[in-house]
Order: C-alpha cells, then sequence, then structure tokens
C-alpha cells in the first residue's frame, strides 16, 4: 500500500526513568511521523507498546503524558498552536490524553459536566461548546447518558466518556492503558469501533495504546514497540527499554484484514517478548 | 435449617421476623429477672415510671438542649477540621495538620481544665470542649479520607490540565464532599457520648447528661435506663437521618 510519512508527530530520545534512584526504564528512542495515504483522509496513527508485565510499560506512558519527569532524555511533541513547520515542544502535563485502565472520570460530575469542564480551556464560545459536546455524545452514543455519573455508568461509556474528555484536553494525543484488559467480545468490538471513531475526529490523531493482547496490537497498530529487558554482553539487564520496533506499514502489514501474514508476525512478537 | 447455617441469605421478611422475636425475647427475658422484690437492674414497669416523671421534668427541653449542643459542636469542629484536611496536601501546613491529629490521645478531664480556665461560660465551655476533642477525630478521619483517594484520580485531573489548587479543589474538595457527610456519621457516635459526658461534668443549661447525673445522684435507676434508652434511640436517628441525607443529597455517593 502506497504512503508517505510526513512531519514528525512525536520525538523521544534517550528517555530513561527512575524511582528513587531506581533506573527502571532507560535509552527509549523513537520517532512517529504522520503518514498520507493517497485518497485517505485520515492520517492519524496507531502505535502499540507490548512487553511482559513488569517491563516499564506504565512508566513510559507516564513520562509520555508528563505525569513524571524523564530521568533523562526529552519527548517532544508537534506543537500544533506554532505554524512553523516541524514546530515541537517539551511534553508537559494535560498535552497528552490519558485513559487509565479504570476509565478514571470526576466521580461528581455527570458527563456532560464532565465534557464541559475538560472544554474549559478552550477559546470557544459557551454554544459553541454545547454543539461539539451534543455532537460528540451523539456521534459515540451516549446522548441519553449525558446526565449520568460515572457510577451509573457501564465500563464501556465510561470508557467513551473518558476518550472523548482527553480528546476535548489534549493537543490530538490520546493513550490508552490496556484498553482491552478483562474485557469481553463484545466490549472489545465496541473499544475498536472507538479507535475508529478516534481516527476519523481529527486527521493528526496518535493513538498510543498498552496491551498484552498481541493479535489485537497487530490488527489496530501501524507501529508496534516491544518493552523488556535488553540483554547486553549476554547478561540479561533489569530495565525496560524498546528491545523490537515493528513498522507494520513497511511491512505491509497495516491496513489490511487480518491474515495469515499477521498470525505469523504474532509469533515472532511473542517470541521477542519472552526472550526479554 | 437455613437460619442457623453460616453466610445463608434469608428474605427481608424472615429478617424482620428474626430481629422481632430477639425484640421479644429480649423484653421478655428482662421482665422474668426483674419480676422479684429484689433485683439490681430495674423492671421495664420502673423504667416506664422513669420516662414518665421525665417527661414531666421537660425531657424535650433538655433533648432539645443537647442536640443544640452536639450541632453547634459538630458544625463549628467540621469547620475547623476541614480546615485542617485540606491543609494537609500542602507540604508547609502537612506538619501542623498531622501535629492536631495527635492530640486525640490526651486526656479529656486535663483539657477541660484549661478550658476552664479561659472560657468561663458554662454553655460555651461545653461547646470548646467538645469542638476540641472533635476536631482531633474529624481530621484524623478526615485525612484519611484523603490519604484513600487512588494516585489515579490526581493524575487523571492533572491530564485535564488542571494546577495543582484544582486539583485539590476538584479531586480532593469537590471529589469527596459525600465522604465529609459519612466521616461526620462514623464519628457521631463518639460526639453524642462525649456530650452527656460533658453535660454531666460541667452543668450548665441542662440536657441528657445534666439529667443522667442528677438520676445517678438519687439512685433512681429507672429514670437512668429510660435516659439510656432515649440517648440511643436519638443516637441511631441521627445516624439514619445523616446516612439518608449523604444519599439524597450526593446521588453519585457509593460507600
Amino acid at each position: 500500500m502506497e504512503f508517505e510519512f510526513k512531519e514528525t508527530l512525536l520525538y523521544i530520545d534517550g528517555v530513561s526513568v527512575a524511582y528513587d534512584g531506581v533506573v527502571v526504564v532507560k535509552d527509549i528512542s523513537l520517532i512517529e511521523k504522520n503518514v498520507v495515504r493517497p485518497n485517505i483522509e485520515s492520517t492519524s496513527q496507531v502505535i502499540a507498546l507490548i512487553g511482559r508485565s513488569g517491563r516499564g510499560k506504565s512508566s513510559i506512558l507516564k513520562a509520555l503524558t508528563g505525569l513524571i519527569e524523564p530521568h533523562s532524555g526529552k519527548i517532544l511533541i508537534k506543537d500544533f498552536k506554532n505554524k512553523e513547520h516541524d514546530a515541537a515542544k517539551v511534553v508537559s502535563e494535560g498535552d497528552i490524553g490519558f485513559v487509565d485502565q479504570k476509565y478514571t472520570l470526576f466521580r461528581h460530575k455527570t458527563i456532560y459536566q464532565t465534557l464541559k469542564f475538560a472544554l474549559r480551556k478552550t477559546d470557544l464560545t459557551a454554544a459553541e461548546k454545547k454543539a461539539k459536546i451534543d455532537s460528540y455524545l451523539e456521534q459515540w452514543g451516549l446522548t441519553e447518558f449525558k446526565d449520568k455519573y460515572p457510577n451509573e455508568l457501564s465500563g464501556g461509556q465510561r470508557q467513551r466518556t473518558a476518550i472523548i474528555e482527553q480528546l476535548f484536553c489534549s493537543d490530538k494525543f490520546i493513550i490508552l492503558d490496556e484498553p482491552f484488559s478483562g474485557l469481553d467480545v463484545g466490549n472489545i468490538e465496541e473499544v475498536k469501533k472507538s479507535f475508529e471513531l478516534l481516527n476519523n475526529s481529527s486527521e493528526f490523531n496518535t493513538v498510543i495504546f498498552t496491551t498484552h493482547d498481541i493479535d489485537l496490537a497487530v490488527e489496530l497498530a501501524q507501529s508496534i514497540y516491544v518493552i523488556g529487558y535488553p540483554t547486553i554482553n549476554g547478561e540479561k539487564q533489569s530495565y525496560g527499554t524498546i528491545v523490537a520496533k515493528y513498522d507494520l506499514r513497511d511491512s505491509g502489514h497495516a491496513w489490511r484484514e487480518y491474515c495469515d501474514d499477521h498470525r505469523e508476525l504474532c509469533k515472532e512478537i511473542i517470541h521477542k517478548m519472552m526472550m526479554s | 435449617m437455613k437460619i442457623l447455617k453460616p453466610f445463608q441469605k434469608v428474605s427481608k421478611s424472615k429478617r424482620l421476623l428474626i430481629m422481632g422475636s430477639w425484640l421479644v425475647f429480649l423484653i421478655l427475658l428482662w421482665t422474668i429477672t426483674t419480676a422479684g422484690d429484689k433485683h439490681i437492674f430495674p423492671s421495664p414497669k420502673n423504667v416506664m415510671i422513669g420516662f414518665s416523671e421525665l417527661y414531666k421534668e421537660g425531657l424535650v427541653t433538655h433533648i432539645f438542649s443537647s442536640l443544640s449542643l452536639c450541632f453547634l459542636s459538630i458544625l463549628l469542629a467540621t469547620i475547623i477540621s476541614l480546615i485542617f484536611a485540606y491543609s494537609w496536601p500542602i507540604p508547609l501546613l502537612k506538619p501542623v495538620s498531622e501535629f492536631v491529629t495527635k492530640f486525640r490521645f490526651l486526656p479529656f478531664t486535663g483539657l477541660s481544665f484549661f478550658i476552664t480556665m479561659v472560657v468561663q461560660d458554662a454553655r460555651n465551655m461545653q461547646v470548646w470542649i467538645l469542638v476540641i476533642f472533635l476536631t482531633t477525630f474529624l481530621t484524623t478521619s478526615l485525612i484519611a479520607v484523603i490519604k484513600d483517594i487512588p494516585q489515579e484520580e490526581f493524575d487523571h485531573a492533572k491530564t485535564l490540565k488542571c494546577n495543582r489548587f484544582e486539583v485539590l479543589w476538584q479531586v480532593v474538595i469537590l471529589g469527596r464532599i459525600d465522604y465529609v457527610i459519612d466521616v461526620i456519621r462514623q464519628n457521631l457516635a463518639i460526639t453524642w457520648m462525649m456530650l452527656v459526658t460533658v453535660e454531666s461534668i460541667v452543668a450548665a443549661s441542662g440536657g441528657l447528661g445534666f439529667l443522667i447525673k442528677n438520676s445517678d445522684k438519687f439512685m433512681n435507676h429507672g429514670r437512668i435506663i429510660a435516659l439510656q434508652i432515649i440517648i440511643l434511640v436519638i443516637g441511631l436517628g441521627l445516624d439514619w437521618f445523616i446516612n439518608f441525607l449523604r444519599k439524597a443529597l450526593f446521588r453519585y455517593s457509593k460507600i
């Protein structure tokens, strides 16, 4: 499939994360650019971070969202407010949306109040805000629940609300931590639909997600990063880093129906994960 | 027999029947054990006489006096405790809030001695003794509520570009306002218990504690038990009312 890389959306260089002086993640470097395809309007990217438990995926996500300061290295994202080509800024709290495994929301706000709060720092007028909220609620099938509190919603409804809320507030980047964890088949389909909606909601939307389900990662992502313990001079290290990168666009797996090629790739990724 | 099996679920009607049976058994036991001429515990009849005497002596006024003291103390203590609890996340003020919680180990009598020297009016003295003691317990409970907030909730607010004071406002203050009511409810038992003691130590404008002390002086056991029952019923009523208020005011509250 034909495609072309354009501007850099995400630039991570030599990032390490440490807690109380103990380095848990080291040497994370990656570049993600938006991709233009002929006759396709959306240029959004889906990136998957996979790896065994305890390899530092959550720490990477926290550093990416600006919730923790990297011990070293830098994380830059495209500055959408700056009109210069390839303008970038250092990531800080709120630049990248984050939906955690529990789909955390404000427990004292209804869906409508939540979304209104997420739009509080935008330049939109009250009427524009209302129109935007109503349009998203309609599109994401939440209109009839707009006056409900989080404890009155199902897991899927909470997750969709959390995604819209983060979309309203962040700069076209959104991270989903284990969005498929503990879901049944029906709910997994719902989340997949959310990915589609996310991709179509803005041409620059970049979705980063972690998962233990390799099949889903291969089915949905265009880039897959395997996080694991590296082996240096025959010795396995005790910090997490990128041990393998799979560009599914280059390998021809991206934007295609799931087939035997994908299954083969899954086997290879699982092998890589087990080794790290 | 289902009702003898551990963890066995029973219907609501059966549960009520079991509770009713226990109540009848208790009343019967009370009546039988106090039927003779010599008995330490007063009979139901003595207690009924106690009720009637108390009513004639203005029981309702005394109940209102105790309730007004209770509400005023809780209101003041809650305001002060909230200030301490909401200051707790601020590093500079954290030691002050934590210091306040340690005061709950101070003996009651010692502190009341110092309050007696500062506050002259008996009613105000009652109020401030209660406020000081309640503040230490309420602050401890409120800080525990803040400590129990999952890190995800703070992170969630930060990802929505909330500054640190907005995080405090949204997650701690607004996000846990229903918990404040629950903390008051949990501490109500200790408030109610202390209130009766304070009323009996510092005699001011009557109250249930004053009535107990008076009855105790004349060894009127029937009256004492009648008063205990009144205090218990009011305490349980307040507990139910506050819980009802929390659920009615905060739809999202599921504690």
